[in-house]
């Protein structure tokens, strides 16, 4: 009963699980920088490429340093 | 208590509630959409106007609107912008330019429910346009007027802020529009624009993008909850028309 339960809420794996948490930490330093500088808050071109360069740029070079 | 407004600071865009709503649009319509265009849509009554609503500096000159509300939402001014008749205009125009419905029809449903949600703060929008009367329910202040940091000190302490949190939480439940999976099977498919952005662009920067509004979204709501009320102890308003502290615009 109680696994059938748990089948019918959706709920998220591990990996994304994993995903979320990387973007929760690029969210962090966001918000830091842009509670210190509001300047930061105000573009959504400078937001969107933060993310960009945070959840794939930076995550990309990594992975290719690491080989 | 508040901080003046109106310096050499980038051009903003509206709150939170207009980067988040595609996401649940997407998950809820029915209808095939295209993500790039409900988002622009979503956009697009703020692109032109919100840099003059609050001023710039440009060297020695100021460049600001002289009654802010009036330019932003009404007539004489740029308040077509915030007009249901504007979106299908400008959604004909993407239909007969890019020969593409879908674009068209996105785009319309992205800017309609900004237009429709700006309808809650005391200033409203003339959604009727051309007739000129302003559908307002008088939930939030709409304070403009005062400078981008007290309009962002009231707007995240009355029920503006809260309207925006809901889109936050609704975002989260809906969680799978924003994974990889769903813009593979969904988001991709959908639209012509990804594999076209797929040929310079790895899939990787791709799905970041895709993600991106509801990032920027949810942390400028987080930010800025936390300059207004962490940093700067403006006080929370939650009534009605609130936040009551700042002088509210009306049409």
């Amino acid at each position: 009963m109680r696994l059938r339960l748990l089948k019918r809420l959706d709920v998220p794996s591990r990996s994304d699980l994993l995903v979320f948490a990387g973007y929760c930490l690029a969210a962090a330093v966001y918000i830091a920088i842009g509670v210190a500088y509001n300047d930061f808050l105000l573009s959504v071109v400078v937001g969107m490429a933060y993310l960009v360069l945070a959840a794939w740029l930076v995550p990309a070079a990594v992975r290719r340093l690491r080989r | 208590m508040a901080r003046s407004g109106g310096g050499q600071a980038a051009p903003s865009l509206s709150w939170a509630a207009h980067d988040l709503e595609p996401y649940a649009f997407q998950r809820h319509l029915k209808l095939k959409v295209a993500f790039v265009p409900l988002l622009i849509g979503s956009y697009a009554p703020d692109l032109a106007t919100k840099w003059f609503v609050y001023g710039i500096h440009l060297g020695p000159w100021e460049l600001k609107a002289s009654n802010p509300a009036q330019f932003h939402r009404g007539w004489p001014g740029f308040g077509f912008t915030h007009s249901l008749i504007f979106g299908v205009v400008i959604g004909l125009l993407i239909w007969k330019v890019f020969d593409s419905k879908l674009w068209a029809l996105s785009f319309m449903i992205g800017h309609a429910a900004h237009a429709i949600t700006d309808t809650g703060d005391t200033v409203g929008t003339m959604l009727l346009f051309p007739w000129t009367f302003h559908f307002h329910l008088d939930a939030w202040a709409y304070a403009g007027q005062t400078g981008r940091f007290t309009d962002a000190a009231a707007y995240f302490s009355g029920l503006g802020g809260m309207w925006d949190l809901v889109w936050i939480v609704y975002g989260f439940f809906s969680w799978r529009v924003l994974t990889s999976v769903y813009f593979d099977n969904v988001i991709y498919r959908a639209d012509a624009f990804w594999p076209w952005a797929n040929r310079v662009f790895p899939r990787g920067a791709l799905l970041a993008l895709y993600r991106a509004a509801f990032f920027y979204g949810t942390s400028r709501w987080i930010a800025w909850t936390i300059w207004a009320h962490v940093i700067h102890h403006y006080p929370y308003d939650l009534s009605w028309g609130g936040p009551h502290w700042v002088p509210a615009a009306h049409p």
